[in-house]
């Protein structure tokens, strides 16, 4: 191992002193227990340094190693630290690896200033002209600020998110965009042309573009190269080790034989780290906080749990991609000492539905996942950031933020699946954690089915369902730029209540999805799982394909010659199916009806769309899915990533990024790679203790 | 090649004039032309006649409605920025050309048969009309078309032309194949297809593609769509694209 200075790069240490074994977080056991153990281990007191033997040693310990914390990783790599990232997954990235890689910054940035200009990257990969016109791409640092912290955009909610927000976080994260763009591009990140923003902000600038490779003969991050086995472009119906989600064309934005999503950030991100000598240490849990005293002095290090990721098949460990900088640590329990800092980039709490229940009592519903979750596995997103700050006494902020953005909650057009926010096909190992990819049949597929709960009811209109609000807007802007650049920042007209009844044009079906019903059981009255049902007539108008590794014997689809027969198979074979679908013949008769006579006085159906028929076998049902995306509200934290505890105080050496923190508005990477890059530089900067 | 063939002009110019009161025969012109104008033009121009300038101009208060055999020829004959529309009839022509001149708050005088007529008196417009299932493009065009799609459209609309964006941060978007697009754009011709396309796509750089790319993609849409390959590239050509219709499959 590095060694650097004085500082001497994760060091085990007392191996033999140490015995710890943690009651029932044993390898091999399921989600619920595990979960349960660390309800149990919640309702002990906070852990303090005196009573704490160490077993590793290091400058900055990270718990999780996605866009934040791989980002603060690096950085704090650079400016001298030596750095240990646990992570519970096998691999790296978090959810950056299966992202889009739309990476929205701005305030002047370096790829927005090399696109205004009309130049190519320094590599010159990019061929294609810029697709935004200069004027759209002429940002500065205070021009994002007010965007950030202009109280008076709206969304199609009628919300003005942006008046909650944190200044001092807005400020802070304006300021730093253009030095975390250098830095991603300094590490390996190629961006494509800008094209719109992404998510957030009052859309005055365009200031996203998303990251690329070449493909080429050989995977090499160094050259900008990527294999198409590697990218997943070979087979459309395979992908890789490498990417858990096939590539996306990105001729348009770059050059002939460009590829984008979130592959092209995550795993330049990460071969930097390693070559760096970044160290890392997987299947590890990261469950508690160690302060000095239970709720004062520094924090001065972490615990954290062997919980590996088994294969679904094979039952064999699963293992990061690259390997270099890996420590290979299976004991339970470790204590893990950070001289100079910890960093909390572990992710929000979108995975966990008892911390869900803070913010939407019905999504406490475990029928309905986080995104990711065959990637991430049941520890992903699971709140342990706001669970262990908490623990120590951290304050939280932006709880209310979860409401105002589309991405949170939502009702996800991919169906069959449970893991329903992204395709992933086979060839990367997670696979066999979802079984299925899923159909993705977009809104205009919502029209060709009828959709039901758990006794089999249609709930809503139909057609309506899917649809998400857009972003926040002012007015007369369609949202992003190139489409409206007349719209003025603070103005008081963007909050006169004729523009936000125009904007309060949002269907509530997902209300309706996670409604009572005559399934719902006390205490918690859950709404259970949602289906789409329909029939042979309906497969032949969409062409949808319904076949490995689109549908599987899952739990997620279902096929039958009669409707009674479905209904059976789903309530035997879906793990969330917690009574039958008794009312199901019934209200596909009445739907029947309804499409004879052309109306549908239930749900208004025939004003949105053409009504089908269902009644030529064979039949099918597809899960329906809420998707839990985004998390909103979490740690507060200061303008410096600092995390601050109830009295307004900072917590010395406790710094936190990503969505394991509130109070900033701001959807997508964007936010991420800012917060590891300040957390990462002043974690670097704390005296050595 | 089995063509379907509308005898358009033929008919139109047969039909005996309207005696009725002029009152009554102005409400069944408009009737007509409303009807027309709902079917063909509210796409771009909206049923509100406010169109969505730049790229649509309104019509609702256009003063260069006031130029009755510009709307006329603009109408059959199309523009740099509109397509023909060759297999409306001199009467139905009329119709709509009243209706956009009447409707909302416009308050220009009707434009009878004869004035049609004689406008386009000497055109060699054709009225020969065939189908998109009458094997229009080549299987080879098709394939650049999926090349060109999957750079510029595939990101959004998805890989199976459904409208389901594969980056499920983004929004879906119109189906572009099968039953949901023939629903839209069924009874339009493809330079209608063509125009829209050109106009707004891709939604970040409209019209940025060439004419030969936006013609391709169109070919790509209708080979996923299920209709059939010929020997004959589609043309980039709007006045042929106009005697293109979609429909049905027959």
């Amino acid at each position: 191992m590095a060694k650097k200075d004085n500082k001497t790069s994760v060091d085990p240490k007392g191996l033999s002193r140490r015995d710890f074994v943690r009651t029932g977080a044993a390898a091999g056991l399921g989600a619920g227990a595990l979960l349960e153990s660390e309800q149990l281990q919640a309702q002990e007191s906070a852990t303090s340094a005196t009573d704490t033997a160490w077993d590793y040693e290091v400058d900055v310990v990270i718990a999780g190693g996605g866009c934040a914390g791989l980002t603060a990783a690096i950085r704090a790599k650079d400016l001298g630290a030596s750095v240990l990232v646990v992570d519970q997954n096998f691999d790296l990235g978090g959810r950056m690896l299966h992202s889009g890689a739309f990476v929205s910054l701005g305030g002047g940035d370096p790829v927005q200033r090399r696109d205004m200009k009309g130049e190519s990257d320094k590599e010159g990969l990019i061929t294609v002209d810029p697709v935004e016109d200069p004027e759209e791409l002429d940002d500065s640092v205070d021009l994002l600020f007010t965007d950030m912290t202009d109280w008076s955009v709206v969304d199609p909610k009628g919300q003005n998110p942006y008046r909650y927000n944190e200044r001092e976080l807005a400020r802070s994260w304006a300021e730093n965009c253009p030095a975390t763009r250098q830095f991603l591009i300094d590490n390996y990140v190629r961006f494509t042309r800008v094209s719109g923003t992404h998510g957030g902000g009052g859309l005055s600038r365009a200031r996203g573009a998303r990251c690329f490779l070449m493909l080429g003969d050989k995977t090499d991050i160094k050259a900008g190269t990527i294999t198409a086995e590697d990218a997943g472009v070979a087979d459309p119906e395979r992908t890789s080790a490498f990417a858990p989600v096939q590539m996306n064309n990105a001729t348009r934005t770059v050059a002939p034989n460009a590829v984008s999503n979130g592959v092209a950030l995550s795993r330049s991100l990460e071969f930097s780290a390693r070559e760096k000598g970044v160290e890392f240490m997987f299947h590890r849990h990261f469950d508690e906080l160690v302060r000095e005293e239970p709720f004062t002095g520094r924090v001065v290090g972490i615990k954290a749990h062997y919980a590996p990721r088994l294969h679904p098949e094979t039952g064999e460990r699963l293992e990061s991609f690259w390997d270099n900088g890996n420590v290979d640590e299976r004991r339970d329990t470790i204590n893990i000492r950070a001289r100079q800092a910890v960093i909390l980039a572990s992710g929000g709490h979108a995975g966990n539905p008892q911390v869900r229940s803070m913010f939407y009592p019905a999504m406490r519903e475990p029928a309905f996942p986080t995104s990711g979750n065959a990637l991430q596995g049941a520890h992903g997103q699971d709140a342990s950031a706001l669970i262990a700050g908490l623990r120590v006494g951290a304050n939280l902020a932006g709880m209310q933020q979860n409401i105002s953005y589309p991405t949170t909650f939502h009702i996800s057009t991919r169906l069959g699946t449970r893991d329903a926010y992204t395709t992933m096909m086979p060839g990367h190992p997670t696979f066999g954690f979802r079984k299925s990819a899923g159909v993705n049949v977009g809104n205009a597929g919502f029209e060709e089915f009828i959709a039901v709960n758990q006794v089999g009811k249609r709930f809503f209109s139909e057609v309506r369902l899917p649809t998400r609000p857009g972003g926040s807007r002012y007015p007369g802007d369609r949202g992003a730029p190139g489409q409206g650049l007349s719209h003025k920042p603070l103005d008081w007209r963007n909050c006169r209540k004729e523009w936000v009844r125009e904007m309060y044009n949002y269907d509530h079906g997902l209300d309706a999805a996670l409604a009572l019903n005559e399934g719902s059981k006390a205490p918690d009255y859950y709404s259970g799982p949602l289906w789409a049902i329909f029939d042979q007539e309906a497969v032949e108008r969409t062409g949808w394909e319904l076949r490995h590794p689109y549908v599987s014997d899952n739990g997620y689809f279902f096929q039958a010659d009669t409707i009674e027969e479905l209904a059976e198979k789903m309530a035997k074979g879906h793990e969330f199916q917690r009574v039958p679908l008794s009312h199901l013949a019934e209200t596909l008769t009445k739907w029947n009806g309804y499409v004879d006579a052309g109306a549908d006085p239930e749900f208004e159906r025939e004003a949105d769309a053409p009504m089908y028929r269902i009644a030529t076998p064979p039949f099918y049902a597809l899960s329906i899915m809420v998707i839990w995306h985004d998390s909103y509200g979490g740690l507060r934290v200061n303008g410096q990533q600092q995390v601050v505890d109830m009295q307004g105080q900072v917590i010395p050496g406790l710094y936190a990024g990503g969505e394991a923190v509130g109070g900033l508005n701001k959807h997508g990477l964007g936010k991420g790679h800012v917060h590891g890059y300040v957390a990462g530089t002043h974690a670097a900067g704390e005296p050595t203790s | 090649m089995l063509k379907l063939v509308f005898s358009v002009f033929g008919v139109a110019l047969a039909v005996t004039p309207v005696t009725a009161a002029p009152q009554e025969t102005n409400a069944v012109l408009l009737n007509q032309g409303e009807q027309i104008y709902q079917d063909n033009c509210a796409l771009c121009h909206q049923v509100s006649g406010t169109g969505s300038p730049p790229t649509f101009p309104a019509l609702n208060g256009n003063a260069l409605l006031g130029n009755a055999a510009r709307i006329v020829r603009s109408i059959q004959q199309g523009t740099d920025q509109m397509p023909p529309f060759p297999y409306l009839t001199i009467e139905e022509i009329s119709a709509v050309t009243s209706y956009i001149r009447k409707a909302w708050q416009n308050t220009w005088d009707d434009v009878d048969i004869e004035e049609v007529a004689s406008t386009l008196e000497g055109s060699t417009a054709s009225d020969q009309m065939t189908s998109v299932w009458d094997t229009v493009f080549t299987e080879e065009q098709a394939n650049r078309g999926q090349a060109v799609y999957q750079g510029a459209c595939g990101l959004c609309h998805g890989r199976r032309l459904n409208g389901a964006p594969d980056d499920p941060d983004m929004s879906s978007t119109p189906p572009l194949a099968r039953a949901r697009f023939l629903r839209i754009w069924g009874g339009r011709s493809l330079a209608t297809l063509f125009s829209y396309i050109r106009a707004t796509m891709p939604e970040s750089n409209p019209n940025s593609l060439t004419e030969q790319e936006y013609t391709d993609v169109i070919a790509y849409m209708l080979s996923v769509g299920g209709m059939p390959t010929g020997n004959e590239e589609l043309p980039t050509d709007l006045q042929q694209l106009a005697h293109m219709f979609i429909q049905p499959r027959p």
